[in-house]
């Protein structure tokens, strides 16, 4: 799979000087705030998006392990006086371990069952974080530490998450463009073919799925500590189909699509304001519109503006001298 | 009967057709296959051998049950009785992907294509096999997992242009057009290293030249050793390149032999090739 | 104690229904809507605006509230499902359905308001009628209606038969001469019709809630999980056993763990018996 930023090495520079020099640049601290908040929302989404986006595992219910995730921090650095660099990694470790054990069993499912058992485990988070008041501050909440110096400041912790999320961004760059990304998109796309060359489908599975249970437990971790103050109200469905909708409309099969989708619906609701108030319904109607009409992903219509080859029919021209060095280069089973 | 005492049992051989030899080192075969839904037997009692460098034919009408055993062969479906083997080593329990990995590549009636992806990317699936890294060394991108991948695509790259795929291999797999597809899956097979290619109805679609093109790529793919199991409807192909055909009726086998012997056998035309 | 099992029961008899709802839908088109529970949380909140808002008698809004369900679900058949069965990606039905119960669920909120509202009574009852409340008795006479009436659709009129060969093999069906498009129309509209019978029945036990719509998505679900989808018994008993072990575990360790028991429920049915009870669907990847 050809790397986006393969033809456009100078378009990739640019943007990141710009990304990087943002707390610069930024008209007010509450924007570099937002900007955080996108990056840690990315942290997520990205590795969500290599099991949604490649993988095509419909994990609607993914918030509970982002709640899991802040709830470990907060509770880790605020209560228990644990290191806050030592909570956010645990975070992420106990957030990769609950997804691995929601995708034992889950993972065998057929699509529309292991979706509803992702929405099941979203919901039994929040429920069991009022339950267990004692631990999380049940409906009241519990507030969250903010990271120690040097990453205090506004500036600072945008780069610190930044950081967290081009970590995750390259991993995910990587994972896609090597042979392991390809056998994701066959597992979405066609399962047989998959089986015929030979993927393990449930191996394959929980590897990536555990994958966004580290990347959803840091990236509830740093939101969490953004926020100072969580309750179960802050991660609800909602916030979960947000996620998913972020990738379905960036498209498909891309980083760069889902990077732009989480962007944009962040950052629409601020900038218009009547979109704000119908939240969640807007969210809907964009899945539903990119769903009937665009499915590839609004993504996918950048792809428009390159130079399309035109469909005409090739002549197949084997070459057999090749094609016998080829196959006898072959290693003898 | 346990179709793994089947195997275990010294007489079976006695049992055999005599067409399916006893010492086949490294050859696919298939004992007794039977495979029933309910009480309609699909396929029934089959017995065949692929052997390495051999194209064998798989023929028959409509419901004969052709492509029913290729999907036993490869493990889509399980045998009922009965057992399959490579050489001596049993594989009846075998997963798809365990056979995959033991030498078997296929390609669909269908074809199975990632349409989102590239020409190449989709042969470079056929690599699988030979990878060992995993998610973590993926993400990392190690040397070992990076090496894996260049050396999967250089071989992806010479087996395309191989089959004439060369001036497409850029291409999103959905924009090919139907004989491109078909190449496409019969490279993607390739790629894999396999012992043995079976293909379903590859002809199925082709032109007059297409299907030259086909039997130029088949006799090579046995050439180098392979053994192809072709199942086919295109009957003047199959006579032309196989080296041996099995034709099947109601899922049973009527006759086997060299392809004069087929083509010539009075049940075999009455029952399929017409007067 | 009694109260606590009727409870149990007369939920369960709605997940039941919802169940149903599943049933009627996949049967015909092989997807299962996010969209079932919605049906319900409509037909309950249109029911208690046509009575407390709009004034109408009971009758009236009872037909009101059906024809609503039923309109959601052509609405969501036509919308949501046609056009995405024609091309062969089977995930995005499970988007556009997901995404078309957001927005019902979403306006719902944003007409309606986010607090559940009463739903008053259909007949003139003592409030402490107890075990007799018709609170409990309309959600329970609702299903069993309702799993008699499809009965009687299917083994008596011609309309169900076609429908049941549609199920059973849609290519079989569309040879001969059967417009299988239409047949799906219909089983949405009768799902619809059927959820709607059943929220409005329902009305008293759940309030006129516009969250009540994903809950039941997955409550329905886990009913056909445990029962076996396809079976409509088998939705009547995951639906009851689902509804008991709630009000029970509610009653004895209080309402805090509700969610965490029913889908422990769903979760070892999953592993042990992935084809339910009753089902004879084989639930496979390939």
């Amino acid at each position: 799979m050809k790397p986006i930023s393969s033809s456009r090495p100078v378009l990739l520079v640019l943007s990141l000087v710009a990304l990087v020099s943002l707390p610069f640049w930024a008209p007010d601290e509450y924007k570099i705030h937002l900007a955080t908040l996108i990056a840690a929302y990315w942290v997520l989404i990205g590795g969500l998006n290599l099991a949604v986006g490649y993988t095509g595992l419909l994990s609607i219910g993914h918030v509970g392990l982002f709640a899991i995730g802040a709830y470990a921090f907060a509770i880790l650095a605020g209560t228990h006086d644990v290191h806050p660099y030592v909570a956010l990694a645990a975070a992420g470790g106990i957030g990769g371990l609950c997804g691995l054990l929601l995708g034992l069993p889950s993972l065998r499912l057929p699509g529309f069952y292991f979706a509803m058992a992702t929405m099941a485990f979203g919901m039994i988070v929040g429920e069991l974080s009022l339950a267990f008041d004692g631990l999380t501050g049940g409906g009241a909440g519990i507030s969250v530490p903010a990271f120690p110096a040097p990453f205090d400041k506004p500036a600072t912790v945008f780069w610190l998450v930044l950081s967290l999320a081009a970590i995750v961004t390259v991993m995910t760059w990587n994972v896609a463009r090597l042979m392991f990304g390809r056998s994701l998109v066959a597992l979405r796309d066609s399962e047989v073919a998959a089986a015929a060359v030979g993927i393990p489908f449930y191996r394959t599975k929980l590897a990536v799925y555990s994958f966004s249970g580290v990347t959803a437990g840091v990236g509830g971790a740093v939101f969490a500590s953004l926020q100072t103050y969580i309750t179960p109200e802050t991660f609800v469905f909602d916030l979960g189909m947000f996620f998913f909708i972020c990738i379905i409309i960036g498209g498909r099969g891309s980083i760069l699509g889902p990077l732009l989708g989480t962007i944009a619906l962040t950052a629409l609701p601020e900038v218009a304001a009547p979109l704000a108030k119908l939240g969640q319904f807007f969210y809907g109607i964009v899945l539903l519109l990119v769903v009937l009409l665009v499915p590839e992903g609004i993504g996918s219509v950048f792809h428009l503006f390159r130079k399309q080859p035109a469909k005409t029919k090739h002549v197949v021209k084997p070459e057999l001298e090749l094609l016998s060095t080829a196959l006898r280069k072959g290693a003898a089973r | 009967m346990n179709a793994r005492e089947n195997t275990l049992r010294k007489d079976v051989s006695a049992a055999l057709p005599a067409h399916v030899s006893k010492a086949a080192a490294a050859a696919l075969s298939a004992r007794d296959v039977t495979r029933s839904f309910g009480a309609v037997k699909a396929v029934d009692s089959v017995s065949l051998q692929l052997r390495p460098g051999e194209i064998h034919g798989l023929i028959g009408p409509n419901g004969s049950g052709k492509t029913t055993m290729l999907n036993l062969l490869c493990g889509f479906y399980p045998v009922t009785s009965g057992n399959i083997a490579i050489g001596s080593r049993d594989v009846t329990a075998a997963t798809v992907q365990q056979r995959s990995a033991a030498g078997i590549a296929r390609t669909f009636q269908k074809p199975r294509l990632l349409n989102s992806l590239s020409v190449l990317d989709n042969a470079m699936l056929g690599g699988w096999n030979s990878t060992r890294s995993g998610f973590l060394a993926a993400a990392l991108a190690t040397p070992r997992a990076r090496r894996e991948n260049a050396d999967i695509r250089a071989r992806a790259e010479e087996i395309l242009c191989g089959v004439g795929l060369r001036e497409v291999l850029d291409r999103p797999a959905g924009n090919l057009d139907h004989a491109e597809q078909r190449f496409l899956e019969i490279a993607r097979s390739l790629v894999a290293q396999p012992s043995f290619l079976l293909l379903d109805e590859p002809a199925g679609g082709l032109t007059e030249h297409e299907i030259a093109q086909l039997a130029a790529v088949v006799g090579t793919v046995r050439n180098a050793g392979i053994g192809v199991l072709l199942v086919e409807h295109h009957t003047d192909f199959v006579f032309k390149i196989c080296d041996r055909v099995t034709t099947l009726n109601l899922g049973a086998t009527i006759k086997h032999g060299t392809p004069d012997e087929v083509r010539n056998d009075p049940e075999v035309i009455a029952v399929y090739l017409g007067a | 104690m009694f109260a606590v099992l009727m409870t149990g029961v007369a939920m369960g008899c709605l997940y039941a229904a919802a169940g149903l709802a599943y049933n009627v839908m996949y049967s015909t088109s092989k997807v299962l809507s996010v969209t079932t529970g919605h049906i319900f949380m409509l037909s309950g909140v249109f029911g208690a605006y046509f009575m407390t808002i709009l004034g109408l008698p009971a009758w009236l809004a009872f037909a009101g509230a059906v024809a609503v369900g039923m309109t959601f679900g052509m609405v969501t058949e036509l919308v949501a499902v046609r056009r995405i069965l024609a091309r062969s990606d089977e995930h995005l039905w499970l988007l556009s359905t997901l995404a078309l119960g957001t927005i019902v669920a979403q306006s719902v909120a944003l007409w309606w308001g986010t607090e559940p509202r009463p739903f008053p009574r259909l007949f003139a009852q003592d409030s402490a009628s107890g075990v007799a409340d018709q609170k409990y008795w309309l959600p329970i006479v609702a299903v069993l209606v309702l799993m008699a009436a499809l009965e009687c659709f299917y083994r008596k009129t011609l309309f169900g038969k076609v429908f049941l060969a549609v199920a059973e093999d849609p290519f079989a069906a569309r040879a001969r001469g059967i417009a299988t498009s239409r047949v799906r129309a219909a089983s949405y509209a009768i799902a619809g019709a059927m959820g709607g019978v059943a929220g409005f029945a329902a009305g008293q036990l759940t309030f006129a809630n516009f969250a009540l719509g994903h809950m039941l998505t997955l409550s329905g679900f886990i009913a056909v999980a445990v029962g076996g989808l396809g079976s409509n018994i088998g939705a009547l008993v995951g639906g009851i056993s689902l509804g008991l072990l709630t009000a029970i575990t509610s009653y004895y360790f209080g309402g805090e763990f509700q969610q965490t028991i029913a889908v422990g429920l769903l979760m070892v049915f999953l592993l042990l018996k992935p084809e339910g009870l009753f089902g004879n669907q084989k639930v496979r990847h390939v």
